[in-house]
């Protein structure tokens, strides 16, 4: 009881400090608690390793200006008790690292308006919330690009995680990818209901291998769909971080996140009191994310798969440019036009030639 | 390989570990003990096994390992609810997450450690029998064991007078430790058993299913092994049953995903449970409503009173 009170009484004294003060003076005599909260374990290999591993170069390039804790494999419905105990520790900036942390987040944050918050994509920002997430779509267009080149049965089999639009635009622009190369590609997609349970991530890829689908494209936070695939003789993409080990006989490339500069940048902002907040979708220009060496592949297809990636960093490629119709055939995208990152960050419905359902 | 052998093999490893970790907790229970640190026990032998098999290079060591972690942590179990007459089910989730940290601490340093899948082990002649005879008999060694452990269980309970009085213990351990039979020590047993089936479904899932390390990997499988247990009446042909029935299902809705069928994902997902708990309810329904849990099921025995 005595340590609690404690706690709860040093945090109030860090929120009534930062309140009047502020400044950088502040910040020299007591180091910025930054807390971090994960959706996953923090050694999933995948998600929310690579946002520990930002975390980890936060702590390397601020020193002693800031201090972080971590709390890892947090439910949804248990984000915003862990978020209050942070803010109670004197927790000043909280990063909440996951979409199904969103909501969560925009319920506690107006009654702890002496913290910021950063969400790991989300669809609005308050008075303390910004946004932050990098358009890994573009690494999926590469994907696509790379499956469609790769895949003997045509088929490329998907592995999701929940119908939430991150997925569902991700789907989309796999097939957009493997269309440009082949409009004859098929996806299968198999929605498992969970960021991390290896095993049933796992038996997804069996069903999908067993199915014909010989390109895996995994959209859930463990490297066990790539190890399987490297086990069954098919190709595979790592997500989050470099999955290469896994599997060197079927990883072809993976998308590897990289949140350190960032979590720096507002760290940095909350110091000198010009956080402010802000909606920052990233691409493979910002650095926020970047695709690990091509392997398993000819010169041929590792240099095609280059241009398409520098092309999309450079700007002179959109994966949304239109016309983009959607699966009942009505017009979402008029060909011209491009989706704004409003109606990408919305996209609940799959293009025309996707015949895939779609859970409501 | 067609297609019904392939189903039929992934449907095998899903339900491998959940059938292991029945058929230990069923023993468990049956001796009046219900452990539901079942998570915590599976988890640790997973990180166990897995460590061990990459610090020996041996896939065998590793599921030594795992059994051995698992028989430990229901030792600390079975210290607080025989030793201390502690609350059995308080004792359990206590287990579980404890089981569920430790792991992580354990398994640190092999976080991104690769190990290849443990090597089959194919029967011949066997698997030469058409359809399921790949599926049957060229499988790993913890497939055996499975069938293996409910053959074995089975008789125990039903063929032997241990078994007898094990089950007498689950039923009255008044009346037991009135004819003069160790109660305790009978309930340590079968606990230790109970763990030690928890640490090799734990080992199948870091070594065979999904070869790597990952906190948090069971995944809520050691939940599902205990509800398998109340879902089969305690009876070890029923797990068999419930074990292949949950897996079966969990599978077959990822194929029918796969294959594009137009039902909504939540659904499929919640198929298995769905499934399982209608057939618990028609089981339960025919037998007439009967009570079918040993009747001093979580009771703690005090042998002075």
């Amino acid at each position: 009881m005595q340590i609690n009170r404690r706690q709860i009484l040093q945090g109030a004294t860090a929120l009534a400090g930062a309140a009047t003060l502020g400044q950088p003076a502040f910040a020299q005599a007591n180091p910025l608690q930054v807390g971090f909260i994960y959706v996953g374990p923090v050694g999933d290999f995948g998600w929310s390793t690579m946002h520990d591993v930002g975390r980890k170069r936060l702590e390397e390039v601020m020193g002693a200006a800031v201090k972080t804790t971590a709390v890892e494999a947090v439910a949804a419905n248990d984000m915003e008790r862990v978020a209050t105990q942070l803010a109670r520790q004197g927790h000043r900036l909280i990063f909440t690292t996951s979409f199904s942390f969103f909501q969560p987040t925009m319920r506690v944050a107006p009654t702890l308006p002496n913290v910021f918050f950063e969400s790991a994509t989300g669809t609005q920002t308050a008075a303390n919330v910004s946004l932050y997430n990098a358009r890994f779509y573009e690494g999926r267009y590469v994907q696509g690009v790379i499956a469609a080149r790769k895949s003997k049965s045509k088929t490329i089999g998907y592995i999701a995680s929940f119908p939430v639009p991150e997925v569902v635009h991700a789907i989309n622009t796999v097939m957009r990818g493997a269309w440009s190369v082949d409009p004859s590609m098929k996806i299968r997609v198999v929605w498992v209901n969970a960021w991390f349970n290896p095993g049933r991530e796992a038996d997804a890829a069996r069903a999908l291998i067993d199915q014909g689908c010989d390109v895996i494209c995994a959209h859930t936070d463990s490297p066990a769909p790539l190890q399987l695939a490297n086990e069954r003789g098919v190709f595979g993409f790592g997500q989050a971080s470099d999955m290469t080990r896994f599997a060197p006989k079927a990883h072809l490339t993976s998308s590897v996140n990289n949140w350190g500069d960032y979590y720096v940048e507002r760290a940095k902002a909350v110091i000198d009191g010009s956080w402010k907040p802000g909606d920052v979708w990233g691409g493979l220009n910002s650095g926020m994310f970047r695709l690990a060496p091509f392997t398993n592949m000819t010169p041929e297809e590792a240099s095609e798969a280059e241009r398409v990636r520098d092309a999309l960093s450079t700007g002179r490629l959109h994966p949304f440019d239109g016309p983009l119709t959607r699966a009942d055939g009505t017009v979402a995208v008029p060909a011209g036009g491009r989706a704004t990152d409003d109606q990408i960050r919305a996209m609940n419905y799959f293009y025309r030639g996707i015949d895939v359902a779609l859970p409501s | 390989m067609t297609m019904f052998e392939a189903i039929l093999l992934t449907i095998i490893t899903a339900s491998t570990p959940l059938l292991i970790g029945a058929i230990g907790q069923l023993v468990c229970e049956r001796s009046g003990v219900l452990n539901l640190g079942m998570e915590g026990m599976m988890i640790m032998g997973a990180a166990c096994g897995f460590a061990a098999a990459i610090l020996s290079g041996n896939s065998y060591v590793g599921v030594l390992a795992a059994i051995l972690a698992g028989m430990a942590m229901s030792l600390i179990f079975a210290v607080l609810t025989l030793g201390l007459a502690a609350n059995q089910v308080a004792s359990g989730l206590a287990l579980s997450i404890f089981g569920l940290g430790l792991s992580g601490v354990i398994g640190a340093p092999f976080v991104g450690a690769k190990r290849d899948q443990m090597a089959k082990l194919d029967l011949p002649v066997l698997t030469d029998i058409p359809l399921i005879g790949k599926a049957l008999f060229g499988q790993d060694p913890f497939v055996y064991a499975s069938f293996a452990l409910v053959i074995g269980v089975w008789w125990f309970l039903a063929r032997t007078k241990s078994g007898l009085v094990l089950r007498a213990c689950g039923e009255n351990h008044a009346s037991a430790h009135a004819l003069g039979y160790p109660v305790l020590k009978i309930r340590l047993l079968a606990i230790l058993f109970g763990g030690g089936c928890a640490g090799l479904a734990g080992a199948y899932l870091s070594l065979v299913y999904t070869p790597f390390w990952s906190p948090g990997m069971t995944a809520g499988r050691g939940w599902i092994a205990l509800a398998i247990v109340v879902f089969a009446s305690w009876l070890p042909w029923r797990v068999l049953a419930g074990a292949y029935l949950f897996g079966g299902i969990t599978i077959l809705q990822l194929h029918a995903q796969g294959a594009g069928v137009k039902i909504p994902s939540q659904f499929m997902a919640a198929l298995p449970y769905l499934v399982t708990i209608l057939v618990l309810v028609i089981i339960m329904s025919r037998r007439g409503g009967q009570q079918a849990a040993p009747a001093s099921l979580g009771t703690p025995f005090v042998p002075d009173r």
